[in-house]
């Protein structure tokens, strides 16, 4: 058994160390394929989790009047619970609020002694966020009713950007997965041929065909594997590099939700890899290695 | 042991092998001659499976090699010794290793392997040569290596493709007395040439074939005088 693993590897390392040049194109193929499929997972991820972070598509913040009083505040949040669209209300008393904000600024500049500025607030939350347009239209007529905010179009546009990266992402790293797997495929097929006197030879000797394919489908996994190592290691790199980056720029980023972790990625990229490469080999060997 | 039931092999629009019947027992050493293009090699692929009759039936040990399944040729064949006509060894490897090759893409442990290469090697006579690589060696060592990797396997079955071809007359009596050796302990031997003095001094069975057909098939003879006259209506 032992033996027998040595002899496929052995010629699985021939195959391997036979044409450099070759090898190389199909790895760094496979590499900048994986990159971009693992760039825009990584990017998909980060900012799917951003998207589910944001205060949602269920729910807006109603801003009432300096006017309005207590009393009116509890009224509006009582006729607002009795709507069957609407779920649930909290209310957020202004001097509550007042203080959360001091608290939190209270490192920047000292707001003690100024007097509140902020409103009562209710936060409504909706059943279904197709209601919440409506909704929100309905309660801002209220005369006690400031401004109703919703985070629909913050939620837009992570939205779009990450329709943007997927289309980016799949549609070019698809293209190049297409390319790398044809010259995985390419690359194995040239071997096969470099090695008809072998293939011929053990053919005629009796071994079986699974064991005359095996090292040519493990080059191909191996390729693939090489190819995904590779790119995880760039994709890690490039993250921590651009991530830096932007938080450097905009600090608030700092609060986003973690991240695909990177074991995932160390995993999953020549895991991918070892897959298109020993799936395309394995084709290879189906069409070019007979017996 | 071999029986071929009215066979025929159509290459595109050429006929390789017309209707050819021929049938060889346990033990027996045959020659195959005819000049070149006559079909020989076209018959050897037939018994190891490397090519279908168009028609007509090929049993070899006993089991049917024109409808044989892929998936058993593999063990068939490893009861086959079968020196090829062309390439018969790996260029970038020494003699030992390609017939250890062989002994390990069949299964064969290394304790096993190195018993059996030291066996063949001191078998065919090439224990000096064991590390040379087949650049090397000269035409004769080339074929006895081919020779020795064939029979590593101890296969009831020997064929061999015109093992004496570019091969001195000494050289080539020395191959063709190595493979009558190999059938006399036991293995049954079909080899095909076309050098007639060898024919004519082993006095075997010999099977002469012209164009894809049996001319004649003589139990124990010399290079039938037909085929050197039909060579010289050939050539002119
Ligand atoms: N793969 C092939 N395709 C087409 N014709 C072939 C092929 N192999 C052999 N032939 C033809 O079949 C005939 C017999 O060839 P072969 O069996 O190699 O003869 P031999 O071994 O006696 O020299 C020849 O005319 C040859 O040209
Ligand atoms: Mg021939």
């Amino acid at each position: 058994m032992i033996d027998r693993l040595r002899f496929v590897l052995m010629e699985t390392w021939e195959s391997l160390t036979r044409n450099a040049t070759m090898q190389a194109a199909a790895i760094s193929t496979a590499c900048i394929a994986l990159i971009l499929l693992g760039g825009a997972g990584m990017a998909l991820y980060k900012l799917d989790a951003t998207a589910q972070s944001l205060p949602g598509q269920f729910e807006a913040n109603v801003f009432l009047k300096m006017s309005a009083t207590r009393e009116q505040a509890l009224q509006l949040k009582a006729q607002l619970e009795a709507m069957p669209e609407i779920e649930r209300v909290t209310l957020t008393p202004r001097e509550v609020a007042w203080e959360q904000e001091k608290q939190k600024l209270a490192e920047d500049v000292n707001l003690a002694d100024l007097p509140n500025p902020l409103p009562d607030k209710l936060t409504v939350r909706v059943r279904d966020p197709a209601l919440l347009p409506a909704v929100a239209e309905r309660i801002a007529q209220s005369p006690l009713v400031e401004e109703v905010i919703d985070s629909r179009k913050e939620l837009q546009t992570v939205m779009e950007l990450s329709r943007l990266v997927r289309w980016i992402g799949l549609g070019a790293g698809g293209l190049l997965l297409m390319a790398s797997l044809i010259l995985i495929y390419n690359t194995v097929r040239l071997t096969i041929a470099s090695r008809q006197r072998e293939v011929r030879v053990m053919a005629l000797l009796g071994a079986t065909l699974r064991s005359i394919r095996l090292p040519f489908v493990l080059e191909g996994m191996t390729q693939g594997v090489a190819g995904g190592a590779l790119a995880a290691t760039l994709v890690l790199i490039a993250a921590a590099f651009i991530s830096d980056y932007f938080v450097r720029q905009w600090p608030f980023l700092r609060d986003m939700p973690p991240g695909l972790p990177p074991y995932i990625v160390i995993v999953g990229l020549p895991a991918l890899g070892a897959l298109m490469g020993g799936l395309c080999a394995w084709w290879a060997t189906r069409r070019h290695v007979h017996i | 042991m071999v029986e071929l039931k009215q066979v025929s092999v159509v290459y595109g629009e050429q006929h390789a092998l017309r209707r050819v019947s021929l049938s060889v027992e346990k033990g027996e050493f045959v020659f195959l001659v005819g000049a070149t293009g006559a079909g020989k090699s076209t018959l050897f692929k037939l018994l190891y499976g490397e090519l279908r009759p168009t028609e007509g039936e090929v049993w070899v040990l006993g089991q049917p090699m024109h409808r044989i399944k892929p998936r058993e040729l593999p063990y068939l064949r490893r009861r086959m010794g079968i020196v090829p006509q062309d390439y018969p060894l790996l260029p970038r490897k020494t003699v030992w290793e390609n017939i250890a090759y062989g002994l390990r893409a069949i299964g064969y442990n290394e304790s096993a392997v190195r018993q059996r290469v030291a066996q063949v090697l001191a078998l065919v006579g090439l224990n000096e040569q064991a590390r040379q690589m087949p650049n090397q060696l000269s035409g004769g060592e080339a074929q006895r290596a081919a020779i020795a990797r064939a029979i590593a396997n101890n296969p009831p079955l020997l064929i061999a493709d015109e093992p004496t071809a570019n091969l001195d007359p000494d050289t080539s009596w020395e191959i063709i007395e190595l493979l009558m050796r190999i059938n006399l302990r036991g293995a049954t031997v079909i080899v095909s040439t076309h050098n007639r003095a060898i024919v004519d001094r082993a006095c075997q069975r010999v099977v002469a074939m012209d164009r894809g057909q049996i001319l004649s098939d003589v139990p124990r003879g010399g290079y039938p005088i037909e085929l050197d006259r039909l060579h010289a209506t050939v050539m002119l």
